[in-house]
């Protein structure tokens, strides 16, 4: 069986504790444990914390989607938000961090190096990837996206429900 | 420093003084934008105010609901600049959180061989 909690915000850092309270509700009511809900609002608030960094938002109608859904064998979030036209910039350097973090044999690895290269790097601010290495190991999902028509992009991670969670 | 407490939106930090260490107690939520702005001058002064190691450094983070991802960086950035130098630092988190413990145990990475830097899950 689905259920879905779909909403959309515009993009307002104060929105942020509002996301979390509100992910944090849909999942106690759908009877998930602390460390799956700790999980997903994280994963959830990081997913949007990037969208209002490296969105657009100059039209007023502009908006932040969110989705999360769960299913029988996890739970879906998907995070959808305008882009400046032509941003290959932003769509390269996350296809990159993806496909590096796919690259390790498993997250806690990719999110170690990470560690290490933020550490001793100094990193313009917002730029370092960190975030999404997290998501990968601490959020224990599996990170993709893809884009839309009318320069929106879609960033989704799928967390996989274990009883041992 | 003087015992002292400073706080930005959802999180405070306390810093308590004695003779041989010095203890900063994060409350809270850490979810600025940019955390690095608060933290890392805090952070400076406690390596400085510990002498070069006389005192040790016990960063608590048991008390912590909440960090984003941008929080870790100044984290990172003093327990590196701690390993290189002569500082002794402990940093406590709950082992019992399952994402604290995923969190911070990754920070090991910056434990020493000779425990002058330790990451402990209490």
């Amino acid at each position: 069986m689905t259920k879905m909690l779909n909403f959309d915000l515009t993009a307002d850092w104060e929105n942020l504790d509002h996301i979390r309270s509100k992910v944090e509700h849909f999942l106690k009511q759908n009877h998930f444990g602390l460390n799956d809900i700790y999980s997903i609002v994280m994963v959830c608030s990081e997913l949007v914390e990037n969208a209002i960094k490296y969105g657009d938002y100059n039209s007023p109608q502009s908006k932040i989607s969110i989705n999360i859904e769960l299913n029988d064998s996890g739970i879906i979030t998907e995070v959808k938000n305008p882009m400046l036209e032509n941003n290959n910039r932003h769509v390269r350097q996350l296809d990159k961090t993806i496909q590096w973090i796919r690259g390790f044999q498993n997250p806690f690895e990719a999110y170690r190096e990470k560690l290490k290269e933020v550490a001793e790097k100094d990193y313009i601010v917002d730029e370092s990837g960190l975030g999404l290495a997290r998501i990968a190991y601490e959020g224990e999902s599996i990170l993709d996206f893809y884009l839309e028509d009318k320069n929106m992009i879609n960033v989704t991670a799928v967390y996989q429900i274990t009883k041992d969670k | 420093m003087e015992n002292k407490t400073y706080t930005d939106g959802y999180l405070s930090i306390e810093i308590s003084k004695t003779a041989s260490n010095i203890v900063v107690n994060l409350t809270g939520k850490s979810t600025s934008r940019n955390p690095g702005i608060f933290l890392a001058p805090i952070l400076q002064q406690v390596i400085t105010e510990s002498d070069y190691g006389t005192r040790e450094i016990v960063l608590d983070f048991r008390e912590l609901t909440y960090m984003n991802s941008s929080t870790i960086t100044p984290i990172i950035k003093f327990l590196n600049k701690a390993k290189i130098g002569n500082e002794r630092v402990s940093l406590l988190y709950l082992k019992t959180l399952k994402w604290q413990e995923l969190s911070f145990s990754a920070l090991s990475i910056f434990k020493t061989k000779d425990d002058r830097i330790m990451i402990k899950g209490i």
